[in-house]
């Protein structure tokens, strides 16, 4: 008799030892993807502040006021890429305001007034609109209301504002308060921190 | 005077005659015929709105235009197609230095006029298709703002350049040599001002004289005379809320030509007849609601 295993004992051996392995990279995966801190975010295709062809409505303001912090971590974000850097901005004056006297909308729309204007480049100091506009959002001030995004969507403006939570202020709750009241459920879980910085 | 709706162009028509993702221009010719440019293809149609003609583009068309000998020039990124369609092959001139966006096609006595959205200019070439000059832009007096990403004009029989500038929210009379001859419009909420962050976005000229505009957010068209004063409008209902850069064709007859840019469709307006004390379907304004502005 010899102790060296039948050819069907090294089979069942190998398999046996290709399993473990696979269950070892599952696990693996597992433990990796648990440490991986998903975030909320706001998802652009189902929020109706951000989502093209809601047009006509009020924006929504829950961003604003179901968040558990007293400042929501929502903020509204100017991708500067896109924006067309407009005299009369829809996202900063209320465009259905009365004519000032300098022949601009007399209001402004954002209730905190977080939006700062400034004309950038060549400056004609005569004619306001021949100039083009910085539009910067004070972050300090902006409580995610959503009312500047839903007015620079396309057709009205080039939808260069969206709403994102912003992660370093987001108490990343189990179970998000705004996401529980979003009828749209556009408060999602979504990629890890270190994906988004990159 | 009020404008209604008679026709539909694109509804009914198979698949293959028609356009899948965009419509970007329009134009008619003598005869009422209709050329339409979107996806990647020139559409022609007969006054009816019945399927004539379709070819392939080389690059995605932004606009198009037919001079008095029937060539239909159609203009893309960096280069404008010219179309001989009784079976020439298409020309095609390429310069992408002058030819950075075409969104604009015109002509006057012997010259081609085009807008280039991309470098902000109108310019003018030869028939060969060789440059001339810039004719208004962005170093002119005034400068187009653009947002929308297009630059429109007409140009009618006495080489009068009109142009919409949206940022601005006036339309300006520019000569052959890019004079300023005047100006009319301001922002505003009324019906004869130009609303939103940059109206008007397209314009034609109507055969008796009056310039068409059409505005983006809530989406119409309106008509005013050379002195600025709005006469007609059509409401927003018509088209649907999305619609932004709506090109405009109008025929001899005075028929407008709309594109409805959300759901693909060409609107066909005539002048409503009018009864005495009568509402017109479309609304109407008295005259002279706005003045031209002289050149400063």
């Amino acid at each position: 008799m010899t102790n060296e295993p039948t050819r069907r004992e090294a089979l069942s051996l190998a398999a046996r030892g290709a399993g473990l392995i696979a269950l070892g990279g599952v696990t693996v995966q597992l433990v990796r993807r648990a440490g991986a801190d998903p975030i909320w975010q706001v998802d652009p295709a189902r929020c109706i502040n951000i989502r093209l062809g809601a047009v006509g409505m009020e924006a929504c303001e829950l961003c604003a006021t179901q968040c558990v912090l007293p400042l929501s971590a929502v903020r509204a974000v100017n991708d500067y890429a896109k924006c067309g850097r407009c005299c009369i901005c829809p996202a900063y004056f209320d465009v259905k305001s009365e004519v000032g006297p300098d022949g601009l909308p007399s209001r402004k729309l954002c209730p905190r007034d977080a939006i700062k204007r400034k004309p950038i480049g060549h400056v004609d100091p005569y004619d306001p609109l021949n100039n083009f506009y910085e539009y910067v959002i004070d972050e300090k001030l902006c409580n995610g209301c959503g009312k500047c995004v839903m007015a620079c969507k396309e057709p009205a403006g080039l939808g260069s504002i969206r709403l994102e939570v912003r992660y370093d202020l987001c108490l990343d709750c189990n179970r998000c308060s705004i996401d529980k009241a979003c009828p749209e459920d556009a408060l999602t879980r979504t990629q890890n921190r270190s994906t988004l910085h990159t | 005077m009020g404008y209604r709706r008679i026709r539909t162009i694109g509804e009914g028509l198979a698949e293959r005659e028609w356009f899948q993702s965009a419509i970007r221009g329009i134009a008619v010719d003598a005869s009422r015929r209709l050329y339409v440019v979107g996806d990647q293809h020139l559409a022609v149609f007969a006054a009816d709105g019945s399927f004539v003609d379709r070819r392939p583009t080389e690059r995605a068309g932004f606009c198009v235009a037919v001079d008095a000998r029937g060539s239909v020039y159609v203009g893309e990124e960096e280069q404008i197609e010219i179309f001989d369609l009784n079976g020439k092959a298409a020309r095609v001139w390429r310069d992408p230095k002058h030819l950075g966006r075409v969104t604009s096609i015109g002509f006057h006595s012997e010259s081609v006029l085009v807008a280039d959205a991309a470098s902000r200019f109108i310019r003018r070439f030869d028939g060969g298709g060789r440059w001339i000059s810039d004719v208004v832009g962005e170093e002119g007096p005034r400068g187009f703002i653009i947002p929308n990403g297009h630059l429109d004009f007409a140009v009618d029989a006495d080489g009068v350049i009109y142009a919409p500038n949206p940022g601005k929210h006036r339309v300006e009379r520019y000569t052959m040599d890019g004079k300023l001859l005047g100006q009319f419009g301001r922002w505003g909420t009324g019906l004869e001002d130009f609303p939103g962050c940059c109206n008007p976005t397209n314009l034609a000229l109507h055969p008796d004289g009056r310039i068409v505009v059409s505005e983006k957010a809530e989406p119409r068209v309106k008509l005013y005379d050379r002195n600025g004063g709005l006469t007609a409008h059509i409401p927003a209902g018509e088209f649907d809320p999305t619609c932004k850069n709506m090109d405009i064709a109008v025929d001899k007859d005075g028929l407008l030509y709309v594109v409805d840019t959300a759901r693909l469709r060409i609107l066909v307006f005539e002048l409503a007849p009018q009864t005495p004390g009568a509402v017109p379907p479309n609304g109407t304004l008295p005259v002279e609601q706005g003045k031209e502005v002289p050149s400063p």
